[in-house]
């Protein structure tokens, strides 16, 4: 069967400070990988790029990006991702960097690794709890981690990720 | 599920971004560091080699390694940056204290000495200036034989195109005489942005001219080896090591050879070490004379 193959890669941005986090978006994501990809493979590079590649979902709270890629290149593009030193959003700079976590074929097989990796992530935060109250709000979170099939793919995802949120500051 | 190793991030004097290097690095993956000090016995004010910081000033408690239950573990490591053999003093005191030693060369005469008869463990790639002389390819077999490792950093690549140009030509070079074996890839950053994930720098492997099995393999399974080169090299082959034993007790030091090999007599080429001057030390391995081979 003739079917379009592309390549869904699931990075992490990681920053100095969480709340320069929030001042991205999509579209600064989108400009920062394209520009990077054209410095590092100059315009053979940026011509791979130009039709394939979207960034098809960002959590600013999390910095969970999904990044999609033809399958014929995302090798190429993907050895450019670590020069991004830097992302640009309506004249704010943001330091930062990608830390891709997962490649996948499709977005549902990242979003089932995504949901595994958010509960090692509330296992990780449950030590440094302070207070018994916030080892239950932990516990809870962990326990209700799944990909939701009734609220719908976006919606039950960004549930997930949304109860590990509140002890992430 | 491989074990992941980052074995040069910078010293620095700053104990808050040390430690936050540290945590970033285990929160990407990396389940062992070195610190790296660097010696530049040319410059004025380096001339002294500085003394490891002891781990448990940084942390009381090591984080734990993303997707594994183990905290990392943190090693010391010297780079001594050398034109000429003699700066470099064989069995120097001093050295006992790191995990690793590595020589960065900056002269042709010095690389052929380090890669055939040197004791250490890491040969550093020049990646900030043009390639000050060429590789051979008698020393770099003679290097790969012996087991020495051939590192190049990454961080300046993220930081500066220029530097990016003289990395990628420098580890070009490289791999056309050593053909991917034998390399691994470190960041040699001291800030935690800098910092790539084990998979990111596989796949800069691939720029670097290494192929995707010698890529992962730089991160990980050669690492691996360059620690145990460094172990054999600190206890005398890996056959005879001391142990300090603790200072309540009344004898001071302790012989042990495992049951393995009994040809070899116990003492060959081994002096007892000196008395324990320095027992703030931690309880390690400490170094006698290698034997002659």
């Amino acid at each position: 069967m003739v079917r379009l193959k592309s390549r869904y890669l699931l990075c992490e941005i990681n920053v100095a400070a969480p709340c320069n986090r929030l001042l991205l978006d999509d579209r600064a994501v989108n400009g920062a990988v394209r520009e990077a990809v054209a410095n590092a493979h100059g315009d053979y590079g940026a011509s791979r790029c130009g039709i394939g590649f979207t960034v098809k979902y960002l959590n600013a709270h999390t910095g969970i990006v999904f990044l999609r890629f033809p399958k014929s290149c995302y090798r190429l593009i993907w050895s450019a991702l670590p020069f991004i030193t830097v992302i640009e959003n309506r004249g704010r700079k943001v330091h930062c960097s990608l830390n891709c976590l997962h490649v996948g074929g499709t977005i549902r097989t990242c979003q089932k690794f995504l949901v595994r990796y958010n509960t090692q992530q509330l296992h990780r935060m449950l030590p440094k709890c302070k207070s018994e109250k916030e080892k239950e709000q932990v516990r809870e979170a962990i326990l209700s981690c799944s990909i939701n099939p009734t609220k719908g793919r976006r919606g039950g995802f960004e549930d997930e990720v949304d109860s590990g949120e509140e002890e992430e500051e | 599920m491989s074990v992941f190793m980052d074995l040069n991030i910078s010293f620095t004097k700053d104990i808050k971004r040390l430690r936050n290097l540290i945590e970033t690095a285990a929160n990407l993956g990396f389940s062992t560091v070195a610190i790296n000090y660097v010696y530049e016995p040319n410059l004025k004010d380096k001339r002294v080699i500085p003394k490891p910081m002891q781990v448990s000033a940084l942390f009381n408690k090591l984080p734990v390694v993303q997707g594994k239950s183990r905290p990392i573990t943190v090693l010391s490591r010297l780079t001594i940056m050398a034109s000429d053999a003699s700066h470099f003093r064989q069995n120097a005191a001093e050295f006992r204290f790191y995990d690793l030693l590595a020589v960065q060369p900056t002269s042709e005469k010095l690389f052929h000495a380090v890669c055939m008869m040197m004791d250490v463990d890491i040969i550093c790639i020049t990646v900030t200036e043009k390639l000050p002389f060429f590789f051979k390819r008698a020393p770099v077999k003679g290097a790969i034989e012996r087991g020495l490792a051939f590192e190049i950093s990454y961080s300046a690549a993220i930081r500066d195109s220029t530097m990016r140009r003289y990395t990628l030509a420098n580890s070009a070079c490289l791999m056309e005489r050593c053909k991917g074996k034998n390399v691994i890839v470190s960041s040699g950053t001291d800030q935690p942005l800098e910092l790539r994930g084990p998979y990111d720098i596989s796949n800069l492997g691939l720029l670097f001219g290494l192929s995707e099995g010698d890529s992962k393999a730089a991160v990980s399974s050669t690492c691996r080896s360059v620690l145990l080169h460094a172990e054999t090299r600190r206890t005398a082959c890996g056959i005879i090591y001391t142990i300090q034993t603790p200072p309540e007790s009344s004898h001071q030091q302790g012989h042990e050879a495992p049951p393995l090999d009994d040809n070899r007599p116990t003492s060959e080429g081994a002096e007892p070490p000196p008395d324990s001057e320095d027992l703030a030390m931690p309880p390690a391995a400490k170094r006698t004379k290698p034997a002659p081979i």
